[in-house]
């Protein structure tokens, strides 16, 4: 061979861009020509002309070369699977429901908790709460001269603070009823929100004698307004108060969604410094972190806490961005979990089409050899394997978005309403981007296994006995994929079973009082009628309650400031007089203003003293408090007659003790409690709370009496007890049956796994069972012995799938309740679920083995 | 079953200027890839000389195609490293309908007076 020369050495490296095959082919050659030519081609201009000619080869017929062999390889492929329609149907729509339930789970992930948000530099926007770790409270809502003296004093971060309410408008027709908030001008700008039409607040809307402005969101401005643009530059009437409409602002441009905005004036000397009421939402100012900013919030609090030692003796601050603030951590790791879970099916059914295809490569043996050894190289066989995965995994997916489409608007009608920024779930090009990865990669994982083992085949035996070419190899690659889907099968059914039973223990939880045949509603007053002390009790709302009590079919009507499962709390520190369990200590207690009829219209029973008496005299300074409240402050003694500190309103002397009651959620343990009569206390807003049987239609009653007592009144929030408690249920729900359905699914894949298997091995082995029979075996022992096959392949993933399950405990574990992750029952149930599965699955194909004529089996031979 | 020779000739034309150059090269006889490109470029006088990537690129595309055989044994004498080719009788129908192809179209621009008509 003659020296190479440096444009030889050259040349070689650009023949490189050329595919395997064309090389093989023709590499050689275009070296010699190379070779012969440069040694004819002589001066610079030859020269040049050569290599710009080469260097074109390898950038335009190169890439050309290697489209060639694609289109080749996928012709192939395609021809290939159209010759084994039931092979290529059965892989598709594995594929299909795979890929269908990622992508619609994944859409969900996607707009719940990947979305950006929608405002400007969002992650620099955080809300900012007061904390007492002294008395345990957490995400504490913020006095408003402690709001006022962080925002004057930070220099790391805006701050802008609010207010939520509701208000009734006036306007031109009929009364509504509306969220409100009033708050710092600068919200808007620091949110980065402009108004659709009209402006935003402005510094001097705050002024004591500025007039009074308001803006709407577009929702309130369409629905109320009609969109007309009029309405900006128009009047409301609030109570005795008229607004300006100045703007509407749009409905997504503002993490906040109240529907009327008002601006926050706020005067230190009127507002007390304990006084917890407002909510501050801040953006990190550039060129600082968020870490930087938390820090000085920190010393911020320390210098008021040092300043003002009465009102602020304990209470620091607690930062969360706007992200973690909307879309909560445990909402979060519930969805990754669903989507874990929809992975885990994704996997088994790639498991199944890689059996499937391991099987077909087994049958396909005899032509791979002969193909082999016509020259096929090694690496075009793997890469045509390959291909006709990786089609399948397209056409697969293709479906599976079909499904996707056509399950995510179901899907959507089923989350749970309290799931943030759900009802935006689609399937948009960031989820067809997830879902085209998805199929890339299973693709490719599902037919590695099948290329290699195909590839691999020993040429001459295969030739030779193209019948009975078994491949240990590739019947081992099917065992180890079908107890990898036992395994992941068996997790699933865990983790079902486990998100089952909480779901059953939380439905079932003591409510401590009876939610069937309640109605709650919400209604407020105008300002002037509570002039007088009493007068809202007194002059409106026990005439109310007397008129809805008598109507037919009503059993009792209450009043309260806060419905169980309706949303907020209320709850403040409270001391004992006296002795007591807690000492010199406080006791963070929830309370509620109730009327006379509350405990009876809720069945809430009472297990000592009494309820607050009908007229509404003697209960001036009286408290009725739940069980867990007297145990925590007394003990078993006797709580009746004790007296309690709270607030600034002093005394207060305990006349009942009644039952606990869960009022904010079902998984929470009921926190201490006590009721004040609403012959004292009354909020500007209420809960109506109506018992009755069918005849009540309690929404329609309850408006017609107001309209009749007051035409200027709105009723709002008119929802059953139930449906309350249900939708409290609903996240755990969802995670219940989704995981339940990809279980199922899971169980019916594996199914298919082991069948397919067992049913391979029981043909390559006929002759060996006809042999069997023929020296006199039983057809229950050859039963028996494809059986014991099952069950082993089986043992092996179910031993895998308990030791899975114990791993992932942790992350189900945070989504439990009262049910333990690792819970034995459950493990053993889902063992047992799956081994009576994959014992059907065995005996199909077992039980054929038996039907094997010896005559016939041996005839093949 | 009759084959539609017809039709596969006429779904090939127009001939990629490299195929033909190619066929012209092996009409009088076998050759291997170097001196295909060496004949090409003395009949063109040097304006037209193909990389090796165009040549076997094309070479590979018309044995698929049928045009070319590769003899499975090299000429006597000749280099036996070397892969020699020839034209095959479903290539020579090819070139003959190509340049009756070209043929008439030069006809027509005669007819229209776009290339002057010969004297």
């Amino acid at each position: 061979m003659a020296r190479t020369t440096l444009g030889e050495r050259l040349y070689r490296i650009l023949l490189r861009f050329y595919p395997g095959e064309f090389r093989d082919d023709y590499g050689r050659e275009m070296l010699l020509a190379f070779r012969e030519r440069s040694s004819h081609d002589r001066g610079a201009g030859a020269v040049l002309r050569l290599w710009a000619q080469l260097l074109a080869d390898s950038i335009v017929r190169a890439p050309g070369e290697h489209l060639d062999v694609l289109r080749q390889d996928v012709r192939y492929a395609v021809r290939s699977l159209r010759r084994a329609p039931l092979f290529t149907l059965t892989a598709v729509a594995t594929l299909a429901l795979g890929v269908g339930a990622n992508t619609a789970i994944f859409s969900v992930v996607h707009a719940v908790a990947l979305r950006p948000l929608p405002y400007e530099a969002a992650d620099r926007l955080v809300r900012v709460w007061e904390r007492n770790e002294a008395l345990s409270i957490t995400g504490f809502a913020v006095s408003l001269p402690n709001f006022v003296s962080w925002r004057d004093r930070a220099q790391t971060i805006e701050l802008a603070g609010w207010r939520s309410g509701s208000v009734t408008l006036r306007s031109t027709s009929e009364p509504v009823r509306v969220p409100s908030v009033v708050i710092s001008p600068d919200y808007f700008s620091l949110v980065g929100a402009t108004p659709l039409a009209g402006r935003a607040f402005v510094a001097l809307d705050a002024e004591p004698n500025a007039e009074r402005v308001a803006l709407i969101r577009d929702s309130l401005w369409r629905s109320y307004f009609g969109g007309d643009h009029r309405a900006i530059g128009s009047t409301v009437t609030i109570g005795t108060t008229t607004h300006t409409v100045v703007g509407v602002i749009a409905e997504d441009s503002a993490p906040l969604a109240a529907e009327f905005y008002m601006p926050l004036r706020v005067d230190p000397a009127a507002e007390q410094r304990d006084n917890h009421i407002a909510s501050v939402i801040g953006r990190v100012k550039p060129g600082y972190t968020y870490a930087q900013a938390q820090q000085e919030m920190e010393s911020i609090a320390k210098q008021l806490e040092a300043e003002f030692p009465q009102s602020n003796k304990g209470w620091g601050i607690e930062m969360s961005t706007v992200y973690d603030w909307l879309v909560p951590e445990a909402t979060r790791r519930a969805l990754f979990v669903l989507l874990g879970a929809v992975c885990c099916v994704l996997l088994i059914a790639c498991a199944n089409v890689a059996n499937l295809m391991l099987a077909r490569a087994a049958s396909r043996k005899r032509e791979i050899a002969v193909r082999m050894a016509i020259g096929a190289a090694r690496r075009r066989l793997v890469r045509q394997v390959l291909t006709e995965g990786l089609i399948l995994a397209l056409v697969g997916g293709a479906a599976g978005i079909l499904v996707a489409y056509w399950s995510v608007p179901l899907l959507r009608q089923w989350l749970p309403d309290n799931l943030p920024r759900a009802d935006e779930t689609t399937v948009n090009g960031a989820v067809l981007l997830f879902s085209l990865s998805v199929c890339v990669v299973t693709g490719i994982a599902f037919a590695i296994l099948p290329a290699l083992a195909g590839s691999r085949g020993e040429l001459i035996g295969a030739i030779k006995d193209g019948t009975r070419g078994t491949s240990s190899g590739g019947t081992r690659s099917r065992q180890a994929l079908a107890a990898a889907q036992v395994a992941l099968a068996t997790m699933l059914l865990v983790g079902a079973g486990l998100l089952v039973q909480s779901l059953q223990r939380l439905q079932r939880v003591p409510l401590g009082f009876e939610p069937v045949n309640i109605t709650t509603a919400m209604m407020g007053l105008p300002q002037d009628r509570f002039k007088e002390p009493g007068s809202a009790w007194e002059g409106f709302y026990k005439q109310l309650l007397d008129r809805l009590g008598s109507a037919p079919g009503v059993d009792a009507v209450a009043l309260s400031s806060g419905a169980p499962f309706g949303g907020g709390n209320t709850g403040m520190p409270i001391k004992a007089v006296g002795e007591s369990n807690i000492r010199d200590a406080s006791l963070q207690t929830d309370w509620r203003m109730v009327s006379p009829d509350y405990f009876r219209a809720m069945r809430i029973p009472l297990l000592r003293g009494r309820y607050f008496a009908p007229s509404g005299g003697g209960e001036k300074d009286t408290l009725i408090v739940s069980a867990t409240m007297a145990r925590r402050m007394w003990g078993e003694a006797d709580p009746i007659g004790r007296q309690i500190l709270a607030g600034p309103n002093g005394k207060y002397t305990v006349v009942g003790v009644v039952g606990d009651v869960r009022n904010l959620d079902l998984s929470l343990t009921p926190a201490p409690t006590m009721y004040l009569s609403t012959t004292r206390f009354i909020w500007p807003t209420m809960t109506i709370i109506i018992r009755g049987d069918e005849r009540t239609q309690a929404a329609e009653l309850l408006r017609r009496t107001v309209r009749a007592m007051d035409p200027q009144l709105a009723v709002f929030n008119v929802r059953e007890m139930t449906d309350l408690i249900d939708q409290s249920a609903a996240q755990p729900r969802l995670n219940a049956s989704l995981i339940a359905l990809f279980a199922v699914m899971a169980a019916v894949l594996a199914a298919l796994g082991i069948y397919g298997v067992l049913a391979y091995l029981v043909s390559q082995r006929s002759q060996e069972i006809g042999i069997r029979m023929a020296l006199g075996a039983s057809r229950p022992a050859v039963l028996r012995l494809f059986l014991v096959r099952g069950v082993w392949l089986a043992a092996g993933g179910l031993v895998a799938g308990v030791l899975g399950s114990i791993a992932v405990s942790r992350w189900i574990g945070s989504l439990l309740f009262d049910v333990r992750a690792r819970d034995p029952w459950t493990i053993a149930a889902a063992v047992g679920v799956v081994a009576v599965v994959a014992l059907l699955a065995s005996y199909i194909p077992a039980r054929r083995a038996t039907k094997v004529d010896p005559l016939i089996a041996l005839r093949a031979e | 079953m009759t084959r539609d020779i017809d039709g596969e000739i006429q779904a090939l034309l127009p001939l990629a200027p490299a195929f033909l150059h190619i066929l012209i090269a092996l009409g009088e006889g076998e050759r291997h890839g170097y001196s295909i490109m060496q004949d090409v470029a003395e009949r063109t006088a040097g304006r037209v000389k193909m990389s090796p990537g165009t040549l076997y690129g094309s070479i590979k595309r018309m044995l698929a195609e049928g045009l070319i055989e590769e003899l499975t044994t090299g000429t006597a004498g000749a280099d036996e490293r070397r892969r020699f080719y020839r034209i095959s009788k479903f290539g020579r129908r090819v070139a003959v309908a190509e340049a009756d192809r070209l043929k008439s179209l030069l006809a027509q621009a005669r007819e229209s007076g776009l290339v002057p008509k010969r004297s």
